[in-house]
């Protein structure tokens, strides 16, 4: 019995302590707003939500975790209702709740839906399950062609966004890859850096005036042409061998 | 570092190379030096494919007074051009290998015993080429001065003292255009390059 | 002889004994990038706080490098490419001579080209020697910008300069953007550090996007 006191203090805590971190995230974040409203940027905007939406997940994670089933299978019973001011509860959730009162019992300890809202639900459950095959295949197809037209609409929308006035708006592209590929092959291969030759565009008029120092040398097709210079040195020496003797 | 004057010491006609060391560390040690470690001084000449115009030479020496270095000497002509590199030059003239083939047979070296004597450091060197040894080169260095035409008549005392007044002492070729300048580590390797090339000219010696 | 006398490992030995033992850097393992002019203050401050040298700053560059080739005599393989570089904001600095190999960039899942490499600190004529070797020039410029470390990862973020012809003008920048390159020296086979690239890479996205680029077939794109 009494490890199982214990295992629950131990959940409790966890517990407790998750949401503690949460409030402190969500007084954070009031705080920045109420005191930073007109330097506040939107990224750190979004990573204080961020920072909530993790401390959510944590906090579910537990709630759902095997420490809990202990927590479920116990009873919280209001004792006393009361519309007198009770300092002590007042303390405990920092003046957010004076008393226990009639009005706000049933919605702190709540487990369930509210009684309305559960018949609602249960009304749309009947009406999906009594529904054909084929009216819900139908209705299915007309809503994924709604969806899909929506999200090309949003898709064309985005790329002229980004091309056009995320510029203007400040939010600039960081790197191209054009300039990537021309950094790179120019350091690599000497493209737009031989002498002689444009820096832009690069490449053009290469040919003409980039010729005296030689193709570029990772182009391997530059040497087969060799093979041929010493060939033709050696059918000069050979023809001179052979007009020396008619001359004597 | 200070200056260095490289000197090639005659082997008597029925003397040993062997024999002409013992007798110079003789007098080395009367003289009140001590010995510290041994040196070792190599060379390894690289000739340019036929392919690719005239000839040229690289020379890669290295210095057991200079560890971490590689000296280069590339001849051609009338120019030598000389360049020191880390240890990785060595790989580097591998990848040469299609362009430059190394000439195995004259592989040279000098080795021997090194001396500490006061200021000056003195190395008695046996030169071998393929295990074949070519004769004796003794190296003198007077560490305070990098000034070549500073020093140059201590170090001409301080040799003949050494070795006699029989063998005549002159100042080397290639110090001669550069008595006035900072004497570098690469001018102790142009000596040893210039005495090198003596050697491997020189066929049949006795043995050491 | 006592042992401090003994006679002094010749340089090929030792040579042969580090080759034997793989402890040579000769393989690059190499991603690029670029970054717009306007972006790069951001890039910067970025890498300032994941590198090493935070507190000294950045460290800047001003280098020159000519790159040189150097025909094979039998016609059989593509020509040597050569590099040197020299410092031209630390004259008394030695040159730095580079052998880079043909880049391999694998399949998919490799994360990083990786090629073969050999940088030789150089005193002397170095220029001059290499044109007497037989090396001619193919081209030249200038990079000036700033050099990060991580662990054993190099970043440089740099503006490539076309050098021009008159020494009045002033070089003129060959794009509107910063390369980018991280890359790693290393002895063969030592493929984890590729993953710790990758992973660095990663972290400076969508800022930068360091690749594998294979500026060869770029190359053959645009003469084609």
């Amino acid at each position: 019995m009494q490890r199982e006191e214990k295992q629950l203090e131990v959940t409790l805590q966890a517990i407790l302590n998750r949401v503690n971190d949460l409030k402190t995230a969500i007084q954070a974040l009031i705080a920045k707003l109420e005191n930073e409203y007109e330097t506040i940027n939107w990224p750190t905007f979004l990573d204080n939500y961020a920072i909530l939406s993790g401390h959510l997940t944590g906090l579910s994670k537990i709630l759902q975790a095997e420490m809990a089933p202990s927590l479920r299978a116990l009873v919280v019973l209001p004792l006393q209702l009361g519309c007198e001011r009770d300092e002590a509860l007042s303390r405990l959730t920092e003046g957010r709740v004076p008393a226990c009162t009639h009005d706000l019992v049933p919605d702190l300890l709540r487990t369930k839906p509210e009684p309305q809202a559960e018949q609602r639900l249960q009304q749309f459950n009947h009406k999906a399950s009594t529904l054909s095959y084929d009216t819900a295949q139908k209705q299915v197809t007309q809503f994924t062609k709604v969806v899909s037209h929506v999200w090309e609409i949003i898709s064309k929308g985005r790329e002229d966004w980004e091309g056009d006035s995320m510029r203007a708006a400040g939010m600039q592209p960081t790197h191209t890859m054009t300039d990537t590929h021309a950094l790179v092959t120019a350091v690599g291969t000497g493209k737009g850096l031989r002498p002689g030759m444009p820096a832009l565009p690069p490449g053009v008029g290469a040919p003409g005036l980039g010729a005296p120092r030689g193709p570029a040398p990772q182009l391997g097709p530059a040497a087969p042409a060799m093979p041929k210079a010493p060939s033709a040195i050696k059918t000069n020496i050979k023809a001179a061998n052979q007009i020396h003797p008619y001359q004597r | 570092m200070g200056v260095t004057v490289l000197q090639q010491y005659p082997v008597p006609e029925n003397k040993t190379g062997t024999y002409v060391i013992e007798l110079l560390t003789k007098r080395l040690l009367a003289l009140g030096a001590t010995q510290q470690g041994q040196f070792l001084v190599d060379c390894e000449s690289f000739l340019s494919h036929p392919q690719m115009g005239a000839t040229k030479t690289v020379h890669i020496l290295h210095n057991s007074e200079q560890p971490a270095s590689v000296f280069s000497i590339l001849e051609s002509g009338t120019k030598n051009i000389h360049v020191v590199a880390d240890g990785l030059f060595d790989l580097f003239m591998m990848k040469l290998a299609q362009h430059y083939t190394s000439k195995k047979q004259t592989k040279i070296e000098s080795k021997g015993p090194r001396f500490e004597l006061g200021d000056f450091c003195v190395k008695l060197g046996s030169v071998m080429m393929n295990q074949t040894f070519k004769g004796i080169l003794i190296e003198v260095e007077y560490r305070p001065c990098v000034m070549a035409n500073a020093v140059w008549s201590l170090l001409r005392e301080f040799l003949q003292g050494l070795l006699g007044a029989s063998v005549p002492v002159s100042p080397p070729q290639h110090l001669l255009s550069r008595m006035h300048e900072i004497y570098t580590p690469v001018d102790t390797v142009h000596q040893y390059l210039e005495h090198f090339g003596q050697y491997r000219k020189v066929t049949g010696l006795r043995n050491a | 002889m006592s042992a401090a006398n003994a006679a002094p490992i010749t340089a090929t030995d030792s040579l042969s004994q580090a080759l034997k033992a793989n402890i040579i850097p000769n393989q690059e393992y190499l991603l690029q990038g670029s970054v717009l002019d306007s972006a790069v203050e951001v890039l910067l401050h970025r890498l300032r706080g994941l590198c090493d040298n935070v507190d000294a700053g950045p460290e800047t560059f001003d280098d020159q490098e000519v790159c040189f080739s150097l025909r094979d005599p039998n016609q059989q393989s593509a020509p040597l490419m050569l590099r040197v570089r020299k410092a031209l904001d630390a004259r008394d600095m030695p040159y730095q001579l580079r052998y880079i190999g043909q880049p391999d960039l694998g399949d998919k899942t490799r994360p990083t080209v990786v090629r073969s490499s050999l940088d030789i600190a150089c005193n002397g004529m170095l220029i001059e020697f290499l044109n007497e070797l037989g090396c001619r020039i193919e081209f030249e410029y200038s990079v000036k910008g700033y050099m990060f470390r991580k662990g054993r990862m190099k970043i440089t973020v740099a503006k490539v300069f076309k050098i021009s012809q008159s020494s009045a003008m002033p070089p003129e920048p060959i794009s509107q953007s910063y390369l980018v390159e991280l890359s790693v020296l290393a002895p063969q086979g030592q493929d984890a550090i590729a993953e710790d690239m990758r992973a660095f890479a990663d972290q400076l996205r969508p800022l930068v996007q360091l690749d594998k680029i294979d500026y060869k077939r770029l190359g053959h794109m645009a003469v084609t």
